[in-house]
C-alpha cells in the first residue's frame, strides 16, 4: 500500500515536472525564431513587393506587435489547443501534425522494428561469439553504421540499390500514381492500405519504406548492437548461467532461454531513448528521400522563417519525446521499487 | 495456444503479409506504372505551392498549378503573344481610363455553372478586398472600380491612364472564380475544392507531395491531349533527377542545378527541352551608399562584369548573357548595355572611367549574394564576378552571403551592391522597368530620377504600340546612363522529359508558361 503511495506520488510529480520543462523549451523555441535574422514576411515578398506592402502585411499578422503581446498570443493559442496556421503557405498546424506527422511516426515505427532487429540480431552474436572474426565484424559494423552520418547513408542506398542495381525507388512514400489513387484513413500508408484491402498499393508502399526506414534504423542499430553485446557477455558470466550448465541444460537452451533474455531488458530503456534520437534522424532521412513528414516540414518552414509553424512542430518533437521520457520512468519506476526521487 | 505463441503467430502473420505485397510490388510493381503509361502524366517539381486560391496567389510554384485550373480575361494560350481567352476583347475610352471587355459565351467552371460578368467582377472585386500576404493584389493598385453590364460585359475603371491593362487581366490577379464558391473576404483553403475554367480540375492536392488534376469535364475550349496531370513536388532536385532517371515520373519542370543538366542530357531515355526564357539575373546597387553613389563606379562594375564566362563556365550555356533588364525576345528590348560598355569585359574603359571621377584604385567593395534563393549555382557566379572584378586590378572584392529570409528584408536598406533575379508578373517589357526604376522601387535601392519618372509616365500612357516601344527603349537607354542595375544573365525555360513524352517544346516560350493540356504520352 505505502508503495502504491509512493507510485502514485512519484508519477503524479514526474507529470507535474512536463509543464516547466515544455514552458522553458516553448520560450527558447519563440526567443530563437525571433532572435533569427530575417523575418515571414520578407522572406515571402522580398523579392518582389515594396516596403509599404510589407509593413502592412506585417502589421495585418501582429509582427509590429510587441514582443512579450505576441508571446502570450503564443501561449495562450497552444493552453487553447490552438497551434496556428503556417505563415508561408497558410496551413493548420494540426493539419500538419495529422498529415507530416503520420508520415513520420510510419518511417520511424519501421526504423525501430529494423534498428531492433539489427541490433539484437548482430549484439547477440557478437556477444555470444566475443573475440571471434564474428565479434569483430559485428562491432566493426556497429561503428559504422553508427559513425556514419544519416544522409550520407541513405545516399548511398539510393546509389546502390536505387540506381545501380536498380530494386528500390529513391523517394517518396510511393509512387506517383499509387499516390494519386490511393485512398487514406489514417496518413499511414501501411495501415491505410492494409485497412482498404489495397493489396497492390501495399507493395509498393513497403518497397518505398525499405531504403528510408533502413537507412534511420540503421543508424540507430549501432547503439543497440553494442549495449546488447556487452550485456550477454556479462550475463553469460553470470553465476545462475554456470549453474545451469552445470545441470547439464545444453548450451543452446543456455544461451538463447536463459542469457538473451536477459541481455534484451535494458534494451526496452534504450529504445525509449533512442526515439529522440530517431526523430533527429527523421528530419535528415526524410529530406534525403522526400519523405513529407514531420522533419522534412520542420526543415521547410525553417527556411522560411515561419514562426507559427517551427514553433508548432518543435512542441509536438519535444511533446512526444517527453510523453516517452515520462513513459519510460513509469515503467522503470513499475519495474524497479527502488527508483523514486 | 500459450499468449506467447498466438503473439508470435500474429507477428508471423503480419511479416507474411508485408512480405507477400511487398514481393507482389517486385514483380509486378508495373501495375502502378502502367497507369502513368495510360496517358496521365507526371511531373516533378522542386517548386512549392503556397496559395491555390488565385486571391492570394504570387509565386511561381502555384501559377504552375493554377495556370492549368484557372483563366483570366486575357492569356497567353499559345505562345508568347497576348490574347483573349475568357474575353471576346476589351476597347479602352480615349484617356485610357476605362476599358471595356465582351465576355465570351457559353463558358462554364469546372462545376458546370455558368460564368457570367457577376463572376469576373466578384472575382476583382475580391482580390482587392482580401489583400493577401502574398501582394498579388498590388498589380490591380490602379484599379479604381469595376461595373457590369449584362451578363457578358464588364467595364473596368482606372485612377490613371493604362494602356497595358488587357496585360493585367491576364495576371492570376485577374483569374475569375465563381461567386457563389469563393468567399468575397477570405482565402478558400488549399485542400478545400478549387473551381475554375481552365482545362483541367483539382481532384487531390496534398500539401509538399501531390497535386492530382484531372480533364474538366465542363471545358469550353478543346480536351486536353492528356488524360490527366500528376505533380510531384520535390526538396531537392537530385532526388528529382534519380526519379527522372528511373523512370518513376515522365518529367520535372523546373528545377535543375547546371551540372544536374548536363548529365541529365547524358542520359539514355531523357530529352533536355529548352526555349526562350525571361527569368533574368541582376546586380542593384544602392545609389545612395558609398562607394556604389558614385557613377562612375557602377560604369567600371558594368565594363567588367563576366557575363559569357558565367554563361559557359558556371551555367554551361543554358542561360544567355543579358545587355538589359528587358530580356531579348520581347518587343522593345535593345542591347543597351552591350552599345554603351561593350559585350566583353573591359578593363581598360573601367579604368579611364574611374581615374577621370578620381577613384583610388583597387577599390574595395562588398557584394552580397543569397546562396537560398536563386539555385546551387550563385555561389560559382558570384565567384565568377568576384574573380574577373579582382583580375582587372580596379577592385577587391569581398562577397558577403545571407539566407533568403534575412537577405530579402535587408536588400537595399543594408547592401550597396546585390544579387536578386527577377520572374515577371506578365511577359511584357513593361514589367522589366517600372518595378526598377520608379521612385521607392521594391529593391529600396534609393534610384530616383525625374527624367526615369517622366518616360515610365509616358510609357503608362502610350496611345499606340509604337509609342509605348520607344518609351520602353528610351526607359532602356535611360537606365544604362543610371546604371542603378547591372542585368547580367536571361534564362531560358528549361523543361525535361522521358522521351515518349510529345508536346513540351511547344510550351516554352516567352510567356514561360507550362501548358500541360498540350503535352501527351506515347
Amino acid at each position: 500500500m505505502g508503495q502504491g503511495t509512493s507510485l502514485r506520488a512519484y508519477l503524479l510529480t514526474r507529470l507535474a515536472l512536463v509543464i516547466p520543462m515544455v514552458l522553458i523549451l516553448l520560450t527558447i523555441v519563440f526567443l530563437l525564431m525571433r532572435v533569427a535574422p530575417g523575418d515571414p514576411i520578407s522572406a515571402s515578398l522580398g523579392g518582389h513587393a515594396p516596403q509599404a506592402v510589407i509593413n502592412q502585411i506585417k502589421h495585418q499578422l501582429g509582427f509590429d506587435k510587441p514582443l512579450y503581446v505576441q508571446y502570450w498570443n503564443y501561449l495562450w493559442g497552444i493552453v487553447r489547443g490552438d497551434f496556428g496556421t503556417t505563415i508561408s503557405d497558410h496551413r493548420p498546424l494540426t493539419d500538419i501534425i495529422k498529415v507530416n506527422g503520420a508520415a513520420t511516426l510510419e518511417l520511424t515505427f519501421f526504423a525501430m522494428i529494423i534498428a531492433v532487429a539489427v541490433g539484437v540480431l548482430v549484439g547477440l552474436i557478437a556477444g555470444r561469439f566475443r573475440d571471434t572474426p564474428l565479434d569483430v565484424g559485428g562491432r566493426l559494423f556497429g561503428i559504422v553504421v553508427y559513425a556514419t552520418p544519416v544522409f550520407f547513408l541513405g545516399l548511398m542506398g539510393q546509389l546502390v540499390f536505387g540506381v545501380w542495381l536498380n530494386w528500390l525507388p529513391t523517394a517518396d512514400r510511393a509512387s506517383p500514381i499509387t499516390q494519386a489513387t490511393f485512398t487514406t484513413h489514417t496518413n499511414i500508408f501501411v495501415l491505410d492500405a492494409i485497412i482498404g484491402g489495397q493489396w497492390s498499393a501495399l507493395g509498393d508502399i513497403i518497397k518505398h519504406l525499405i531504403l528510408p526506414a533502413t537507412t534511420l534504423g540503421l543508424a540507430t542499430a549501432g547503439i543497440f548492437i553494442r549495449l546488447i553485446r556487452v550485456n550477454v557477455i556479462r550475463t553469460l558470466r553470470d553465476d545462475y548461467i554456470e549453474a545451469a550448465r552445470a545441470r547439464g541444460i545444453t548450451e543452446r537452451s543456455v544461451v538463447f532461454h536463459h542469457a538473451f533474455k536477459n541481455a534484451l531488458v535494458p534494451v526496452i530503456t534504450i529504445v525509449g531513448l533512442n526515439m529522440a534520437l530517431l526523430l533527429g534522424g527523421a528530419v535528415l532521412t526524410e529530406t534525403t528521400f522526400n519523405w513529407p513528414g514531420i522533419g522534412h516540414a520542420l526543415v521547410q518552414y525553417l527556411g522560411n522563417r515561419d514562426y507559427t509553424a517551427v514553433q508548432g512542430i518543435i512542441v509536438v518533437f519535444a511533446l512526444v519525446v517527453v510523453a516517452i521520457s515520462v513513459l519510460i520512468d513509469f515503467l522503470n519506476a513499475y519495474i524497479d521499487p527502488r527508483i523514486r526521487y | 495456444m500459450s499468449r506467447r505463441k498466438a503473439f508470435a503467430a500474429a507477428m508471423l502473420a503480419g511479416a507474411v503479409v508485408l512480405a507477400v505485397a511487398a514481393s507482389q510490388s517486385f514483380a509486378g510493381g508495373a501495375s502502378h506504372r502502367s497507369a502513368a503509361a495510360s496517358g496521365v502524366i507526371v511531373d516533378g517539381t522542386t517548386d512549392t505551392v503556397v496559395n491555390i486560391d488565385p486571391a492570394n496567389q504570387y509565386d511561381y510554384g502555384s501559377f504552375t498549378l493554377d495556370l492549368p485550373l484557372f483563366q483570366g480575361l486575357y492569356g497567353f494560350p499559345h505562345g508568347a503573344k497576348l490574347a483573349p481567352v475568357l474575353a471576346t476583347g476589351c476597347k479602352a475610352s480615349g484617356d485610357l481610363k476605362t476599358w471595356t471587355c465582351a465576355l465570351r459565351h457559353g463558358v462554364k467552371f469546372a462545376d458546370g455553372s455558368p460564368m457570367t460578368s457577376a463572376d469576373v467582377k466578384w472575382s476583382f472585386d475580391r482580390v482587392n478586398k482580401i489583400k493577401g500576404d502574398q501582394g498579388i493584389y498590388t498589380l490591380l493598385s490602379n484599379l479604381k472600380s469595376v461595373s457590369v453590364s449584362g451578363a457578358y460585359t464588364v467595364v473596368f475603371h482606372l485612377k490613371t491612364p493604362q494602356s497595358t491593362w488587357p496585360l493585367i487581366l491576364s495576371t492570376n490577379a485577374g483569374y475569375v472564380v465563381p461567386k457563389a464558391k469563393y468567399p468575397f473576404n477570405k482565402i478558400v483553403p488549399n485542400t478545400s475544392p478549387q473551381i475554375g475554367t481552365g482545362p483541367y480540375q483539382l481532384v487531390k492536392f496534398s500539401p509538399g507531395q501531390q497535386a492530382v488534376l484531372k480533364p474538366n469535364p465542363n471545358y469550353w475550349g478543346p480536351k486536353p491531349k492528356n488524360s490527366g496531370i500528376v505533380i510531384n513536388y520535390y526538396s531537392k532536385s537530385s532526388t528529382m533527377k534519380l526519379a527522372l532517371s528511373k523512370g518513376e515520373i515522365d518529367m520535372a519542370f523546373r528545377d535543375f542545378t547546371p551540372t544536374e543538366l548536363g548529365s541529365l542530357r547524358k542520359t539514355k531515355g531523357v530529352v533536355v527541352h529548352e526555349g526562350n526564357g525571361v527569368v533574368i539575373r541582376y546586380l542593384v546597387f544602392n545609389v545612395t551608399r558609398p562607394p556604389f553613389d558614385k557613377l562612375a563606379v557602377r560604369q567600371a562594375l558594368a565594363y567588367l562584369i563576366p557575363r559569357q564566362t558565367i554563361a559557359s563556365r558556371v551555367y554551361h550555356g543554358s542561360v544567355q548573357p543579358l545587355y538589359s533588364m528587358v530580356p531579348a525576345g520581347l518587343p522593345g528590348h535593345t542591347d543597351i548595355y552591350k552599345t554603351v560598355f561593350g559585350a566583353t569585359p573591359n578593363v581598360a574603359k573601367a579604368t579611364a572611367v574611374l581615374k577621370a571621377a578620381g577613384v583610388t584604385t583597387p577599390l574595395p567593395i562588398d557584394i552580397w549574394w543569397t546562396p537560398s534563393h536563386y539555385g546551387d549555382a550563385s555561389a560559382d557566379e558570384f565567384t565568377e564576378i568576384q574573380r574577373a572584378l579582382n583580375a582587372s586590378g580596379l577592385f577587391t572584392v569581398t562577397l558577403k552571403s545571407a539566407e533568403w529570409a534575412q537577405y530579402s528584408g535587408a536588400l537595399g536598406k543594408t547592401y550597396g551592391a546585390f544579387q536578386l533575379g527577377w520572374f515577371p508578373d506578365y511577359p511584357d517589357a513593361e514589367d522589366y522597368v517600372v518595378p526598377f526604376f520608379q521612385t521607392g522601387n521594391f529593391t529600396n535601392n534609393g534610384y530616383t530620377s525625374a527624367k526615369m519618372t517622366a518616360l515610365i509616365t509616358k510609357e503608362h500612357g502610350a496611345k499606340t504600340i509604337e509609342a509605348r516601344l520607344a518609351a520602353i527603349q528610351a526607359i532602356q537607354a535611360q537606365s544604362a546612363k543610371d546604371v542603378s542595375t547591372i542585368p547580367y544573365w536571361q534564362g531560358k525555360m528549361i523543361a525535361v522529359g522521358r522521351s515518349n513524352v510529345k508536346g513540351i517544346s511547344s510550351t516554352l516560350d516567352a510567356a514561360f508558361y507550362m501548358r500541360f493540356w498540350l503535352l501527351s504520352k506515347s
